[in-house]
């Protein structure tokens, strides 16, 4: 089984378990909204491929005659356009990336070595999954407790140093940032490894299955590997992470301080129950809705930011593939790749959806 | 409650699934006991190339002909650090027939591929076959400039004998046998009907490595072939090149000691703080990297004889270098770069430049004027050649401007429109250019500008069934005579007289505008050396054609 079927098996058996069991327990409104944002995804998806599709060849630039340079003669060119069906209509071509995009296999890349596009993302797309998830949790939790601290002391100095650190750390660029912490840990301390996902040597050793190297070491018992993939990941993840924390300190901050004037925590307040109880059980659940709703759009934000965070830690993961594909014009595996992150998204926003109307009974489809 | 028992249960049991499986394989590997970076069995190089294809009847681009030349050994080789030619699988540099059209080689004794087999003549010319039969239709298609237009047949008369027949007497022709292309591939992974760009770990050929393991865009792992026979055999245990998306974070690495070497590819901006980085060597190596104005002297104003006269009689080349590079380039006042085979200043004799009074007449001549002046566009790419090339085409922008009677538009076209529209010859007037051999000698360097629209050059027009194309005028005529002659000279003093001929008439046409060439650099910490026996040990045994022969390094501990 390739790595990147037995991802999709990992998240895609238990979404299909929630969303049976959703569709099983849930209410009709909620069936019917859960079927009808299924049934939208897929023209969403096809829309957004066929444009991709169009817009790559409409812009100037050949992926032949790009890769071989200078030293590319006409003859040479046309010869290898033909062999890659870039000759061919307009029409055949695009029947052919409907294909690929149907049968999911996506054909062959144009550029390098011509391989399956399939397996190029398999490599690829673990490492960027290995980036995004645990900077995901860094943001939230830095997000949602700094803000939540920062509510409860609102115009106290807590709130204020949470305050400017949201506004300082979001307005960083990715790649200075990444660069610095590069300098700091990597070259100045020695503390941490500034580039790759593992140690070479201790990579020689690892045997893959699913290609998201923690898991692969974990499952495999090798334990310096695992080590070496948590020190490889520590500076990427922490520079995606609290860039992207400062976003969920301000919503979780507004939120809860809004949620806080409620009638609702007054009446509770005047029931003695305590401070920390009110805030972290009664505010933070309530304030929870948007924040929820800002985690399904940042998905989107985080693949964006794992662009600049694979380049700057030389991580091989499916936002590098990306810039390097676009600049090459390798119209299939850029078509591939957004295709892919357009479903990745349609899917996350709708189990957003879900998970908001399972956290708040109020909420009705 | 219950929702509480639930997570507590299913901790535990993902808990007892992870140490399940650690017990599972908790058997000592080589990780457990050697993970370290550091290790003095192993040398650790970065690279920012990327691997296109290691099928030698394919593969057409610097990293991928340094992978194979590791792993395979051809006829002939370069001695490492040097242009210079010796025998390797051959016993010799072989025999020529006095009509200059057949080669004979006889083989060693005792070659083996890295999986055991005998590598016979029979099936080393049926490999090379394979680069002129199944060459042809692979993506990179390197057969078609290296091998199909010289080649007419390859055979092998018996098992330790190799002849090859040439369609017409070529001069370079022994220079052209020793790139990758002409390394013998392993049948049992490059089959005789398919071309195999990204063959699967292992791959093994004649060579002192093989591949142990690729990962693609992450690291390739490189183990002695225990078969090999030849002369350089390894002295570390493993070599692992570490492949990097940005020459920043390549540089850090090897700062950091986390890579031992970092070849190719940094630029002029990264290398300045690393030349004071205490445990750390930066070698220069002049290879041949060329930058140049592609003129289309079919496109006004181009097409004036007297306006590329002009811009050749005021480009200051030692500006370029110092104000921009602050040294790091050198000027080239010919295609030629110095150390190749009849290589002059053909640009500098000619021009003296600047000359900005000698460039003021030359437009005068043509009518131009202070008041009238010539209006030039001139494109680049803004990132290929790296982020300075805005910066000195602004200074080749000043130069001209100097003279007061030319007016310079840049524009910057990202590449993959540029190049095209640029070598095409039918969208703009000038561009700049990059070139790097595909074997050492002056042909190479010359030809490609010339024949057949010259990568936009336009002084001579694609015709079907010449190798030269259709010349533009007389002194074009002359120019491809004499190349066409001085390429298939095998003396190689009269060629090298027919290569400074041709120089000089390619100078008085302005074909191109040579303008500097680029040393190539290896950054290397204190613990690594090349072979001390061998040429430019400084820089790791890398020469002027920077193959990198892995084989040539030692590690101290």
């Amino acid at each position: 089984m390739s790595p990147i079927a037995l991802i999709a098996l990992i998240i895609g058996v238990p979404a299909v378990l929630l969303l049976a069991y959703v569709l099983i327990t849930g209410s009709s409104g909620l069936r019917r909204y859960i079927l009808t944002r299924v049934a939208l995804t897929l023209p969403m998806v096809f829309i957004l491929g066929t444009l991709v599709f169009f817009i790559l060849r409409i812009l100037p630039g050949d992926p032949v005659s790009s890769a071989l340079g200078p030293k590319g003669t006409p003859e040479m060119i046309a010869h290898i356009r033909t062999q890659l069906g870039l000759n061919d209509p307009l029409i055949v071509q695009y029947g052919r990336f409907l294909k690929n995009m149907v049968t999911l296999k996506f054909g062959n890349s144009l550029v390098g070595g011509h391989r399956p596009i399939i397996d190029e993302m398999s490599e690829r797309f673990p490492a960027t999954l290995e980036l995004i998830i645990p900077a995901s949790i860094l943001a939230l939790v830095i997000g949602i407790f700094g803000g939540t601290l920062a509510a409860s002391k609102r115009k106290k100095p807590t709130d204020y140093g949470f305050r400017i650190f949201a506004v300082f750390i979001y307005s960083l660029p990715v790649f200075w940032f990444g660069l610095i912490l590069q300098l700091l840990f990597g070259v100045k301390l020695g503390w941490l490894p500034i580039s790759g996902r593992i140690d070479p040597i201790i990579g020689t050793t690892l045997k893959t299955y699913t290609n998201i190297y923690s898991i692969d070491a974990l499952i495999t018992g090798n334990w310096p590997a695992f080590w070496s993939v948590v020190q490889h990941l520590i500076l990427p993840v922490v520079t995606l992470g609290l860039i992207q924390s400062g976003l969920f300190i301000r919503m979780t901050r507004a939120n809860v301080i809004e949620t806080l004037q409620a009638d609702f925590i007054g009446a509770a307040r005047a029931r003695g129950i305590r401070e920390h109880v009110l805030i972290y059980k009664h505010a933070l659940k309530n304030a929870m809705i948007p924040v929820i709703t800002l985690i399904g759009l940042q998905v989107a934000i985080l693949l964006a930011g794992a662009v600049l965070t694979e380049t700057v830690f030389s991580l091989p993961g499916m936002g590098s593939y990306l810039v390097e594909r676009i600049s090459a014009r390798d119209y299939n595996a850029v078509q591939s790749v957004i295709t892919v992150f357009a479903m990745l998204v349609a899917v996350i926003s709708l189990a957003v959806d879900i998970i908001y109307s399972l956290v708040d009974p109020r909420v009705r489809y | 409650m219950k929702s509480k028992k639930f997570i507590v249960i299913v901790s535990l049991f993902v808990l007892a699934s992870m140490l399940l499986a650690a017990c599972k394989t908790s058997t000592p590997t080589s990780a457990s006991t050697t993970p370290s970076a550091s290790s003095p069995d192993t040398i650790l190089i970065g690279t920012t190339d990327k691997v296109a294809s290691l099928d030698p009847a394919d593969a057409y681009a610097v990293r991928d002909w340094e992978v194979i030349k590791n792993i395979s050994d051809g006829l002939l080789t370069w001695k490492p650090g040097t242009t210079d030619l010796e025998a390797d699988l051959a016993t010799d540099l072989g025999t020529v027939s006095a009509d200059g059209l057949t080669y004979t080689f006889t083989l060693k004794d005792g070659i083996k591929f890295g999986d055991g087999t005998a590598l016979t003549a029979t099936i080393y010319a049926a490999q090379l076959n394979r680069l002129l039969t199944i060459g042809p239709k692979c993506p990179n298609d390197v057969a078609d400039s290296l091998a199909v237009p010289f080649i007419k047949s390859i055979a092998a008369p018996d098992a330790k004998t190799m002849v090859f027949t040439l369609i017409k007497p070529i001069g370079f022709f022994l220079q052209i046998l020793a790139g990758a292309p002409f390394t013998a591939a392993d049948p049992a992974i490059f089959k005789a009907d398919a071309c195999n760009l990204i063959p699967t770990a292992p791959v093994y050929g004649t060579g002192p490595w093989y591949i142990s393991q690729y990962n693609p865009d992450e690291q390739m792992v490189f183990l002695p072939n225990p078969y090999y026979t030849g002369a350089y055999k390894p002295k570390v245990k493993e070599i692992i090149v570490r492949f990097y998306s940005d020459p920043n974070t390549m540089a850090l690495a090897v700062q950091s000691g986390e890579i031992d070497i970092a070849w190719r590819l940094l630029s002029p901006e990264q290398l300045t703080p690393l030349k004071s980085v205490a445990n750390l060597h930066v070698g220069a190596i002049n290879g041949g990297a060329i930058r140049y104005l592609i003129l289309n002297h079919t496109m006004k104003p181009m097409d004036d004889p007297n306006v590329v006269k002009a811009i050749a009689s005021s480009i200051d080349r030692n500006e370029i270098a110092d104000t921009v590079f602050g040294g790091q380039v050198t000027p080239l006042f010919s295609m030629v770069p110095p150390g190749f085979l009849g290589a002059d200043q053909s640009f500098d004799t000619t021009y003296s430049s600047p000359n900005l009074d000698a460039a003021k007449k030359f437009l005068e001549a043509s009518g131009y004027s202070a008041t009238n002046p010539v209006t030039i566009t001139m494109m680049y790419p803004p990132e290929h050649y790296g982020a300075s090339t805005a910066a000195w085409m602004q200074v080749i922008k000043k130069q001209l401007e100097a003279t007061g009677e030319m007016k310079v538009t840049l524009t910057a076209q990202e590449w993959s429109t540029y190049e095209p529209a640029l070598t095409g010859g039918d969208s703009y007037q000038a561009g700049v250019l990059g070139w790097f051999f595909d074997y050492p000698d002056p042909s190479n360097y010359m030809d490609p500008f010339v024949y057949n629209g010259g990568e936009g050059t336009n002084v001579t027009k694609a015709a079907t069934g010449s190798t030269t194309g259709t010349p533009l005028n007389d002194k074009a005529d002359q120019l491809v005579k004499l190349l066409a002659q001085a390429d298939s000279e095998t003396d190689l003093t009269k060629r090298a007289d027919e290569y400074k001929q041709a120089q000089a008439i390619y100078a008085d046409l302005v074909v191109t505008l040579p303008l500097f060439y680029q040393a190539e650099h290896v950054v290397y910490n204190s613990k690594i050396s090349g072979t001390s026996t061998l040429a430019s040990p400084d820089t790791l045994n890398i020469g002027p054609n920077i193959v990198f022969y892995y084989s040539t390094l030692s590690k101290s501990k």
